[in-house]
């Protein structure tokens, strides 16, 4: 990353840009991942089809109601880190977040707004790993995820979000 | 307080009985959208109505990841699974089944023998047609069965390849386990399902065997890895008075869940902090990554704790 004084990619004191490499969901807990070319953002509710859409509730914690969850997101290093440091294979449809980026610093973006295409992310939270994706993947990855486990987001501006799209601070 | 979903939900696609008291079951989701997949001689629990789940082993090939098939025994004498599912399950039900457990691995260069009793040829059904869709032939079924074997068709191409023996054991010898499993070389690997007596006749036969070249399957249940006690004790909400036994190795989480516990879980993995507790009497076992020497002398993370004493006594 390098430094810049553009307004409009200043954030958090340096600047930023990234890509969606992948969009993932799936209707209710436990069943797999799909991979989508494009996912449907519905503002203050969640993504079009997927288990944590509000009113919809089919996720393992949708017992634990938050409006915060709307999106998720992971970061391909993550997935390139994991492979290097644990020699662990994890897929982009295996971590079960929505939107998979790259070049996005996730965990620096806490409480921060940034734009997904044309979409706008409010981040609510940092992800922590579960039991859950071991036991759905048969694969020792809860420690690998700690400290990178992706972002929960709120949804500010809903719309269609597309593999390749702009990841940008706002 | 509102519970986690521990179990996918599928629908009664189709039903079957290819021979008297043998029903075929096609689950499949609501959506036909892919179920969680699962390895060669796998098996689910069908969570059939409360307290009555029942273990099965899934007979399509793992590849075909948008449908569980399971083939059902009614067994009159049973506790009651078979006979529900025979007699009380109709097309367009609905039913709960757990994420697939299990499986088997097979040699890789030498024979792998697999060795059937009756309806204990189900969890070879999806092993052979794994095998088949790789286009291995490095095995051979022998399954013997007091009667006419129940689900022929759905091995036939290992059939017609002659890759195996059916026996009825009304006029047929009953099966020498001994001499099957020395037929095709030192190195092979041997599996067998069926019936317990047979089983134990099966272990005979091969009790010289290094045990990583036998597989016995048995619907053991595989005990979680984050186990906070390897002994039994009790588990206390000191609030309701509601209290659980602990068996090593058993889900805390879940019992929990089913006392109605006002604890809120989450990673189940000792690290998030929602499920922190005040405890009253234990001393708790301490499994978790985030509380201080100090904090521990008041509260414990409870999804990954055991207990040091009989009792762990939760204020909650």
């Amino acid at each position: 990353m390098t430094r810049t004084d553009s307004k409009d990619q200043f954030q958090g004191g340096v600047a930023w840009q990234g890509t969606v490499c992948f969009l993932h969901r799936t209707p209710r807990a436990f069943l797999p991942m799909r991979s989508f070319e494009s996912l449907n953002l519905i503002a203050g509710r969640g993504i079009e089809g997927d288990r944590y859409l509000i009113e919809n509730e089919a996720g393992f914690y949708s017992h634990k109601p938050e409006e915060g969850r709307q999106v998720t997101l992971f970061e391909m290093e993550s997935l390139e880190a994991i492979m290097r440091d644990y020699a662990i294979e994890l897929r982009p449809e295996e971590h079960r977040r929505n939107i998979t980026v790259r070049g996005v610093p996730l965990n620096h973006l806490v409480f921060q707004r940034f734009r997904v295409g044309a979409c706008l992310l409010e981040a609510t939270r940092l992800s922590t790993p579960c039991r859950h994706i071991e036991e759905i993947l048969g694969k020792p990855v809860f420690d690998p995820m700690i400290h990178r486990s992706g972002l929960n987001c709120r949804i500010i501006e809903g719309g269609e979000v597309r593999v390749g799209d702009i990841v940008r601070p706002c | 307080m509102a519970k986690a979903i521990r179990t996918v939900k599928t629908i009664v696609k189709d039903i079957s009985e290819p021979l008297a008291g043998i029903k075929v079951l096609v689950l499949e989701d609501e959506d036909q959208w892919d179920l969680p997949p699962f390895r060669p001689g796998a098996h689910i629990d069908l969570h059939l109505g409360k307290k009555l789940v029942r273990t099965y082993s899934l007979c399509n090939a793992p590849h075909e990841n948008s449908r569980y098939v399971l083939g059902v025994k009614k067994e009159d004498l049973g506790r009651g699974g078979s006979r529900f599912i025979h007699e009380g399950l109709e097309v367009g039900g609905r039913i709960d089944v757990s994420l697939p457990r299990g499986g088997m691995d097979f040699d890789q260069e030498n024979m792998n023998i697999f060795v059937a009793g009756g309806i204990g040829i189900t969890p070879f059904v999806s092993a052979i047609r794994h095998m088949e869709n790789q286009s291995r032939a490095n095995y051979v079924l022998y399954w013997s069965s007091n009667g006419p074997a129940s689900i022929p068709e759905m091995i036939r191409p290992a059939i017609d390849a002659g890759r195996v023996h059916i026996s009825d054991t009304r006029h047929d010898p009953f099966p020498d386990y001994a001499a099957i499993v020395s037929a095709h070389g030192q190195h092979s690997k041997v599996f067998c399902c069926g019936p317990e007596p047979m089983l134990r006749a099966f272990e005979q036969a091969v009790s010289s065997w290094p045990t990583e070249r036998v597989h016995i399957e048995r619907f053991s249940i595989a005990k979680p890895d984050i186990a906070g006690s390897d002994d039994t004790f009790k588990v206390v909400l000191s609030r309701s008075g509601r209290e659980a036994v602990v068996e090593p190795g058993a889900n805390i989480v879940h019992m929990l869940e089913e006392l109605d516990a006002d604890i809120s879980f989450s990673c189940e993995g000792g690290i998030c902090g929602a499920c922190r507790t005040p405890w009253i009497e234990g001393p708790p076992v301490h499994n978790d990554r985030v509380l201080t020497p100090a904090e521990r002398e008041k509260d414990v993370i409870v999804c990954v704790a055991g207990c040091a004493g009989p009792r762990l006594v939760l204020d909650a």
